[in-house]
């Protein structure tokens, strides 16, 4: 296996790693705004 | 005048999950690599990390959903399910990035290994205990029956970590949790501990952010409950017979 394509499965997995990490704290950042909203409406 | 102190609480966690991000990487890209895998083996540092914290969420999830069957209270319940959702994420991260490791090592993206078996087994199996709380709007029964599951599921994290001993696997044994001396260089011995300390510390701030929002998403469910009123046929009483005035 050559260098080059060995540093492309390793972006590969920092990828996957970083993107969904972004992607799923992004989501409980957005959920707790939905619910903040939700009960600021009521009151 | 009076002013107000800004809540830290809001923002600490995000900013610790961005830290313990960049230290990963750059523990990562650091170290130096593998004399059989050469750099392929940089992905060990966000792989093994990602699969310690899935056995650690669903740790707490099973010793939360003890304490809730014992105290019943809802907290208990709220550390339980956020801890899952987090263990779920990173069970998903796991088998994904095994994935990518496994193909330019074993030539294929997935083999019916026991450790990878087991390991989907549980992903699937936690994917159910989130399944399994929405299957009603009743918060206790939720709890009540999400927390046997919570339990029960917890067998399985022996079951992956020690499949690679007690079955023929194509996944390697370990290396760092294994009684003898680990079988690793002292510098990558140090970037994955460095790795797994910081996997945890986002695993701390990102409990802290969840159990926030199931505390809110607990209250919308109760506010929109009062909301609604007595529930269809509540108006509707028992005969009376035999008692006519």
């Amino acid at each position: 296996m050559d260098f080059g394509s060995e540093w492309g499965w390793v972006a590969a997995a920092y990828a996957v790693t970083y993107v969904s990490l972004i992607a799923f704290a992004g989501s409980i950042a957005i959920r707790i705004k939905k619910a903040r909203l939700k009960l600021n409406e009521r009151s | 005048m009076t002013t107000t102190a800004p809540d830290r609480s809001r923002v600490w966690p995000w900013i610790a999950i961005v830290v313990a991000g960049l230290v990963t990487l750059v523990a990562g890209m650091l170290v130096p690599q593998d004399a059989v895998q050469g750099q392929l083996s940089r992905i060990l540092y966000v792989h093994v990390p990602g699969a310690w914290l899935a056995y650690l969420a669903f740790g707490v999830t099973m010793a939360a959903s003890a304490m809730y069957l014992w105290r019943s209270t809802l907290i208990w319940d709220r550390l339980a399910a956020s801890s899952a959702e987090i263990g779920v994420y990173f069970t998903g991260l796991t088998l994904a990035l095994g994935m990518i490791w496994g193909k330019p090592t074993w030539g294929v993206w997935w083999t019916w290994d026991a450790r990878l078996t087991l390991t989907a087994i549980m992903f699937f199996v936690y994917l159910g205990y989130l399944a399994l709380r929405r299957t009603t709007d009743d918060i206790d029964a939720r709890a009540k029956r999400s927390a046997i599951l919570g339990v029960l599921a917890v067998v399985q994290v022996p079951l992956v970590h020690f499949s690679v001993v007690w079955w023929r696997s194509l996944h390697q044994a370990p290396t760092l949790l294994k009684p003898e001396s680990p079988d690793m260089d002292g510098e990558m011995v140090v970037a994955l501990l460095v790795s797994l300390a910081m996997f945890t510390l986002m695993y701390v701030a990102m409990m802290v952010k969840r159990m926030e929002l199931a505390r809110l998403e607990e209250q919308v469910l109760r506010a929109e409950q009062s909301d609604a009123g007595p529930v269809a046929g509540a108006a509707v009483t028992a005969p009376s017979l035999g008692e006519e005035s």
